[in-house]
């Protein structure tokens, strides 16, 4: 690709845990005498306490990207991804080391800078204009399309305090959204606003990203997101980088270890287990067979084992698939045997491309002779299952309880000519 | 990657970009220096009765505490030949010039740190913001306090005899300005970092009005207790104030050259030292 347009040199950043200073101008004059004048030993600088005041926010980052580059950083909260920006943003200056780079740079580090709830939108538009380092010809240029694409065009001289939520997001957005820097920084912020919102959004996103020439960094949490807008990733831990590459694959390395196997329960002792004198609970276990962690392209294999104490009539269960607003998604009848002094094993196993990536749970219930039931083990088992798309452009929360994979196609299955064209607008015109 | 033959745009280091690179980019961000402006006008007025009006209501209200509490209970002598709601409103205008500016700026940190902390902008843009935003008042009162003279020029029998005493009027404002700013700059750094000082600053300024020649003239002080009022660098430039507008005032040379100077090494120190400290200030606040 381009050239390097931004470079990141060994960047650390550290900050002081705690009260900044010791609180007060008393309490620090009598320490700077204390400690300068009289050149007593410095308690805060002593021994193992000095390393647990201070937190390296960053450790040693560096990496480049080129002209066009779309980096998007993914991490667990507290692991440097907002340090990093607001650095790069220069908001705040680093410990040690350095970011060089080329060309404007402009930082959406929150929905809505420099916006006041007294002023109106028109007002807060160029105010947030300028502050997000537009001139003034660039924001008159774009203030009718700011203003489309906000869609509150009734609404445009109001005082912003008088907006919905909704609209007052969608107005912050579109401020942003309009910028035009060499390098874009973006922290978490899509995150907002209802799901047509944050569509477009997105879209928006893609857009820039695709315009030849833009570099953008990008935090999100949004997996998806991340994986199909970005060109690269990075993965920081702690203020470590952990992992570079391919966004789809540091993607995939972060929810492998945050994502973690869910660990199979067990109760050792069959009088504590839950049940009652008939049948208890022994195990349960769920999991994807291949992966380590459950997305909406593995096959989820659910396990159960059961200490049966009764005998003389036909058990089987019943599985209830519940998703997260607790509707039932399917309910399933198994096999019945015969009970006896056992240990029964309940195996259930989704195919993929079947649930939706979200939460859901797991209730059993053992019936006696088809028609009694002995217990219900409600909720025994659940898991969330993450998501997995690529190749697709939208990237907020897919819509439904499950999500089968179901063939369906789109295709032109007749080609009209120019003159067929005509006759149906002839066609209108007479009928209307 | 190519060592060396890489030429950056800009660079980002543990040391903040030198004062003068601050201070070239301040014109780049002129824009927000002017929308920060007209936003403290619309926010001051909006929903209001009176609305801008205000910005004259102020200052008269005060007048006519002043001239009805100093002037007729307990009778300060404001010398000769100027009427008392000239002495006391020309030395209103310019106080509430210093207050309202020093107090603004020396907030700076306290009330924009939801914009600093989200953007980056040169950090000075907001201190300018404010002392333009008081500049302009000034303007505007002091194009009513030109009024009210003239009145008094032609209903009153009142000789002012300003005339080329009016140049000295930009170096006052001038110099104001630059004691305002060096003062509201080294405040905003302390209070940034030790917020018990803005608790006592209102004080300061309070205390510190009464030893400007706001409610008297430097004349009517008491030889004993003169140069209290002498040490402090706003007295001269008050006093030329009102010798340019009203003829009236107690001017050396000495002392005006006390002022401006004292003014200057403020202003560039204050101006170096906000620059070296406030991006680490802004981690803090």
């Amino acid at each position: 690709m381009g050239e390097i347009v931004l470079s990141v040199e060994n960047l650390s950043k550290q900050y002081r845990l705690g009260k900044i200073g010791t609180g007060s101008l008393r309490q620090d004059v009598s320490y700077w005498w204390k400690y300068s004048v009289l050149k007593r030993q410095d308690a805060f600088f002593q021994g193992t306490d000095s390393d647990e005041r201070f937190i390296w926010a960053l450790n040693d980052i560096s990496f480049s990207l080129n002209q066009g580059d779309a980096l998007g950083i993914i991490g667990s909260n507290g692991s440097g991804k907002s340090t990093l920006l607001k650095i790069i943003s220069r908001i705040t200056a680093p410990t040690k080391g350095f970011v060089r780079g080329k060309g404007t740079v402009s930082s959406i580090l929150e929905i809505g800078t420099g916006f006041h709830q007294e002023l109106s939108g028109r007002e807060n538009i160029f105010m947030s204009g300028y502050a997000l380092g537009m001139t003034k010809i660039e924001i008159k240029k774009k203030f009718d399309e700011i203003v489309a694409f906000s869609g509150i065009e009734k609404f445009i001289d109001t005082p912003v305090k008088r907006y919905s939520s909704g609209m007052y997001v969608r107005l912050a957005f579109s401020v942003a959204a309009h910028l035009e820097p060499d390098i874009l920084i973006i922290d978490e912020v899509l995150a907002v606003g209802d799901a047509e919102f944050q569509k477009k959004c997105m879209g928006k996103m893609q857009d820039v990203s695709n315009q030849n020439g833009r570099t953008i960094l990008f935090v999100s949490h949004n997996m998806t997101a991340i994986s199909n807008l970005c060109s690269k990733g990075i993965w920081l831990d702690k203020g470590l980088i952990k992992e570079t590459g391919l966004p789809k694959d540091v993607v995939r390395s972060y929810l492998e270890k945050f994502a973690q196997p869910i660990p199979p329960r067990e109760w050792k002792n069959a009088s504590t287990a839950p049940g009652n004198e008939l049948i208890r609970l022994k195990r349960t276990s769920v999991g994807a067979a291949d992966l380590s962690y459950i997305s909406v392209a593995t096959p989820i294999k659910i396990s159960c084992e059961f200490w049966c104490f009764a005998e003389g009539f036909t058990v089987n269960v019943n599985v209830q698939l519940n998703a997260e607003q607790g509707e039932c998604v399917f309910n399933l009848g198994s096999s019945s045997v015969q009970a006896q002094n056992s240990i029964m094993q309940l195996d259930v196993v989704i195919p993929p491309r079947l649930l939706n990536n979200q939460s859901y749970s797991v209730s059993l219930t053992v019936v006696k002779n088809h028609s009694e039931p002995i217990f219900e083990f409600s909720n025994c088992v659940s898991f969330e299952v993450q998501d997995e798309r690529l190749g697709v452009n939208y990237f907020g929360a897919w819509p439904g309880v499950i999500r089968p994979f179901i063939n369906n196609d789109l295709r032109i299955s007749e080609k009209l000519d120019k003159g067929s064209l005509e006759i149906t607008d002839s066609f209108n015109a007479q009928s209307s | 990657m190519q060592e060396g033959t890489q030429k950056w745009d800009w660079e980002i280091g543990p040391k903040p970009a030198h004062s003068f690179a601050a201070l070239k980019s301040v014109f780049a961000y002129r824009h927000l220096h002017a929308a920060l402006v007209r936003k403290e006008f619309l926010l001051n007025y909006q929903q209001t009765i009176l609305g801008p009006l205000w910005i004259f209501f102020q200052p008269l209200l005060t007048l006519i505490i002043y001239v009805l509490v100093f002037g007729k209970m307990i009778g300060i002598p404001i010398g000769k030949s100027t009427p008392p709601v000239l002495f006391y409103f020309s030395g209103i205008i310019l106080w509430n010039f210093f207050s309202d500016s020093f107090w603004g700026i020396s907030n700076t940190f306290r009330d924009h740190i939801h914009l600093y902390s989200k953007v980056y902008f040169p950090r000075i843009i907001i201190p300018l913001s404010v002392m333009s935003t008081n500049f302009l008042r000034l303007v505007v009162q002091l194009v009513m306090l030109v009024i009210v003279i003239f009145y008094f020029i032609i209903f009153k029998n009142f000789h002012p005899n300003s005339g080329l005493k009016l140049i000295a009027l930009p170096f006052v404002f001038i110099g104001v300005a630059m004691l305002t700013m060096g003062g509201g700059l080294i405040a905003a750094i302390l209070t940034a970092r030790y917020r018990d000082i803005l608790n006592l600053l209102g004080i300061v300024i309070r205390l510190l009005m009464f030893v400007t020649p706001v409610l008297y003239p430097l004349a009517s002080v008491n030889d004993s207790l003169k140069w209290v009022v002498l040490i402090n660098p706003l007295t001269p430039l008050f006093e030329l104030f009102r010798y340019s507008l009203l003829g009236e005032g107690t001017v050396h040379a000495d002392a005006l050259v006390y002022s401006f100077s004292l003014g200057l090494l403020v202003l560039i120190s204050s101006f170096f030292l906000f620059n070296a400290r406030s991006t680490k200030l802004i981690d803090i606040s």
